[in-house]
C-alpha cells in the first residue's frame, strides 16, 4: 500500500500552474525576497543581522530595479513602523531580522495589528539564548511569534518554510494573508532555511502569477475599523489619497478616534482575535505523511522537518510505522490536527520545549507526547529513528548525548 | 545515479570551499538533479573551519545533513579530524595540508596534491580548489564539460587557469584509477 501523503497549502496547486521558468541554485534569503517581488512588495525596511543580512543584501539591489523603495533603518523598530507606514500609504511592505533584532520590534507589532495594516515579517532564527551563535539554527521564537505585542487581546498568523522552494511560493501567500486578514504575517523562518542553497524554480514571468496574487486595495471610507465584526477580504486603510484615518495605538472607535469606553474596547478585541479565529481554516497549512497507519507520530516545522522526515522513512523501512507532520501554518495553533490519539514525538531547536507545549495541550493524552530538543544544531536522521523506535515499540524516549526530553 | 550522493567540503576560510560547492551544485541542477548545499559560516570562518554540505539526487532531498558521506574533501587537518568519522566513501585530501591521515583505510584515501599543483602550474595557490573540483568532478561520476561552463559563469575571473586547473585534477592518474 502506497503511503499517504497530503500537503495543504496554496501553493500545492500553484506549482502545478506554473511550470515556464527558470531553474537555480539560490539560497532561502533569494528565494523570500523573489517571493516578496512576485508579491508586489514596493517597501523593505530594516537593520541587517545574520543570517537575514542577505535578505537587506538582495533587497538593496532589487527593489530599485522595479521602482520599489529600499531603507536601511536605523535599526529594527524603526523599520517595521517604517513599514507600517509605507503600508499606510497603500505599498505592499515588509522587514526581516533575527531573534535580537525581532525583540526590538514588539512596539511596532503593536501598532501594526491593531490599526489593521498589512506588513509582512520575518524571523530568520538562530540559535539562542539571546543573541546566542549567529550561524546556527534555532527554533526559540515560536512563543514569541504568538505573543509579539504587549497587552494580549490580539491573535496573529505565523507561517514557516522548510525549503528554499517553499520558501518562494509561502512568501507570496504571506503577503496574500496579509493583505486579507489586515494584519502583520511573520515568517518564522531559521539559519537553515534561509542560509541553505537548493534548486529553486522561479517562474519566468511575475506578471502571470496576478491569479494568485492578491492585489493591494484601497479603502478610503468610513469604517475604518469595522467594530463585533470577523470580516475578512475588506481593502486596508490608506491614507494620502484625499482621506485619511486615524491611527494609534490606544482603543479607537470606528472612525479611528481614541477612546476610553468599554464597549468600544470590547468590540475592537472581538474583532482582532475573530477575524482569524472565526477563519482559521483559510490559514491551516501543513503536510502529512503515513498517518492512517501511524504508531507514533513525529511533529516539526522548519528546518527541523527536513531530517525528521528523511528519519520517518527511514524508521518505516525498519519496520517502525512512524508518521509525520509538518506545522506550516504555527499560528493560530491547529489543535484540529492534533486529534489521533496516538504517541507524538515533537521535535525542535530548542531545549526548553515550546512547541510541544502546544502539542501537549492538543493532543487527548499529554503523557503520550515525547519531546526532543536539540539546541544549535540539526537532528540527525539516525537520532530520530532511535527515538521513533523508542517511542513506538517501548513508549519510552531513549536517553541521547545532547538531547532533552524533559519538558517539566 | 545514486537515490542520494552525499559530499562534504571543508578546509579554513578563504580557501574556496563554499565556491566550490556552489559550482558543483550548480552543475548538478544544470543536469537536471535536486540539489541540497549546507554553508557553515560566522565564527567559522574566522579562523575555524568552513564546511559545506551537498546532498545530490534524481528526486527531491529530504534531509540536507551529511551524515554519510559519499565524498568527502579535506582542505585542512582540522576539518580531516573533525568529519573524517561522517564519511564511508572516498576522501580527497591534500598532503600538505593533511599530513597524518588514517591507516585503517588506505584504499578509501586519495591524495591529490592541489596546492603544489597549483603554484606549480599558476605560481598561485589559490587556484588549488579549481584543481580539487577537477578530481572530484572525476570521482563523483559528472560531466567535465558542464563543470566548466558553470565555473566560468559562477567565477567572474581568471577563467583560462581555473580550466586548466580542472583540467589538471580531473586528469591526474590517482583520479583517474580510482574513478
Amino acid at each position: 500500500m502506497a503511503l499517504s501523503e497530503e500537503l495543504v497549502a496554496p501553493w500545492a496547486e500553484w506549482q502545478e500552474s506554473y511550470q515556464d521558468g527558470q531553474r537555480l541554485l539560490e539560497a532561502g534569503t533569494y528565494a523570500l525576497t523573489e517571493g516578496a517581488v512576485a508579491a508586489g512588495l514596493g517597501v523593505f525596511a530594516g537593520y541587517p543581522i545574520t543570517p537575514a543580512t542577505d535578505i537587506a543584501e538582495y533587497m538593496s539591489k532589487r527593489l530599485p530595479q522595479i521602482d520599489g523603495y529600499y531603507l536601511q533603518a536605523e535599526d529594527e523598530l524603526a523599520g517595521m513602523h517604517m513599514c507600517a507606514g509605507a503600508s499606510l500609504g497603500g505599498q505592499k511592505a515588509m522587514t526581516a531580522t533575527s531573534g535580537p533584532g525581532y525583540t526590538l520590534m514588539h512596539d511596532a507589532y503593536g501598532w501594526a495589528i491593531v490599526n489593521e495594516i498589512p506588513v509582512v515579517v520575518v524571523d530568520a532564527m538562530r540559535v539562542g539564548p539571546v543573541s546566542g551563535i549567529t550561524g546556527a539554527p534555532g527554533q526559540g521564537e515560536f512563543y514569541v511569534s504568538r505573543y509579539c505585542s504587549h497587552g494580549g487581546n490580539i491573535e496573529t498568523i505565523v507561517l514557516s518554510p522548510n525549503s528554499v522552494q517553499e520558501t518562494f511560493w509561502l512568501t507570496i501567500d504571506a503577503f496574500n494573508l496579509a493583505e486579507r486578514f489586515r494584519t502583520v504575517v511573520t515568517i518564522l523562518t531559521d539559519q537553515v532555511v534561509a542560509d541553505m542553497f537548493e534548486d529553486l524554480f522561479l517562474p519566468g514571468d511575475y506578471g502571470a502569477l496576478s491569479d494568485i496574487v492578491v492585489p493591494r486595495r484601497h479603502n478610503l471610507t468610513m469604517p475604518f475599523f469595522p467594530a463585533d465584526s470577523s470580516e475578512i477580504d475588506l481593502p486596508p486603510n490608506v491614507i494620502g489619497e484625499g482621506t485619511g484615518v486615524c491611527v494609534s495605538p490606544y482603543t479607537h472607535t470606528e472612525e479611528g478616534y481614541d477612546i476610553e469606553e468599554m464597549e468600544a474596547q470590547w468590540s475592537q478585541t472581538f474583532r482582532l482575535i475573530n477575524k482569524i479565529r472565526h477563519h482559521k481554516d483559510e490559514i491551516l497549512r501543513y503536510e502529512a505523511v503515513g498517518l492512517d497507519d501511524a504508531e507514533v507520530i513525529a511533529v516539526a516545522y522548519g528546518a527541523t522537518a527536513r531530517t525528521v522526515k528523511t528519519a520517518v522513512l527511514e524508521a518505516r523501512r525498519q519496520g517502525v510505522k512512524a508518521g509525520f507532520l509538518r506545522l506550516i501554518s504555527l499560528w493560530p495553533f491547529p489543535d484540529e490536527l492534533f486529534e489521533r490519539d496516538q504517541p507524538y514525538l515533537v521535535c525542535e531547536l530548542n531545549y526548553d520545549g515550546q512547541l510541544v507545549r502546544e502539542v501537549m495541550r492538543a493532543a487527548p493524552d499529554k503523557n503520550r507526547v515525547h519531546f526532543m530538543g536539540k539546541s544549535g544544531e540539526m537532528h540527525t536522521v539516525a537520532e530520530v529513528c532511535e527515538a521513533l523506535e523508542g517511542v513506538a515499540k517501548h513508549q519510552k524516549m531513549p536517553q541521547q548525548p545532547y538531547i532533552w526530553t524533559e519538558v517539566r | 545515479m545514486k537515490p542520494r550522493t552525499e559530499i562534504l567540503i571543508s578546509g579554513f576560510g578563504g580557501q574556496g570551499v563554499i565556491r566550490m560547492a556552489l559550482i558543483l551544485g550548480r552543475c548538478a541542477v544544470d543536469q537536471g538533479q535536486r540539489v541540497t548545499m549546507l554553508k557553515s559560516h560566522g565564527t567559522e570562518t574566522r579562523g575555524g573551519y568552513v564546511r559545506a554540505q551537498l546532498v545530490i539526487s534524481p528526486d527531491y532531498v529530504d534531509s540536507p545533513v551529511v551524515e554519510n558521506a559519499d565524498l568527502f574533501v579535506a582542505f585542512s587537518a582540522p576539518a580531516y579530524r573533525k568529519f573524517y568519522d561522517l564519511c564511508s566513501g572516498k576522501v580527497l585530501y591534500d598532503p600538505e595540508m593533511v599530513e597524518d591521515i588514517h591507516d585503517d583505510a588506505a584504499d578509501r584515501h586519495v591524495e591529490i596534491p592541489s596546492r603544489a599543483l597549483a603554484r606549480d602550474h599558476f605560481d598561485n595557490a589559490l587556484f588549488a580548489n579549481m584543481v580539487m573540483l577537477g578530481a572530484l568532478t572525476r570521482l563523483a561520476a559528472m560531466d567535465l564539460a558542464v563543470m566548466k561552463d558553470v565555473m566560468v559563469d559562477v567565477i567572474p575571473r581568471a577563467h583560462e587557469q581555473n580550466l586548466r586547473a580542472l583540467d589538471l585534477g580531473h586528469g591526474l592518474e590517482v583520479v583517474a584509477r580510482r574513478a
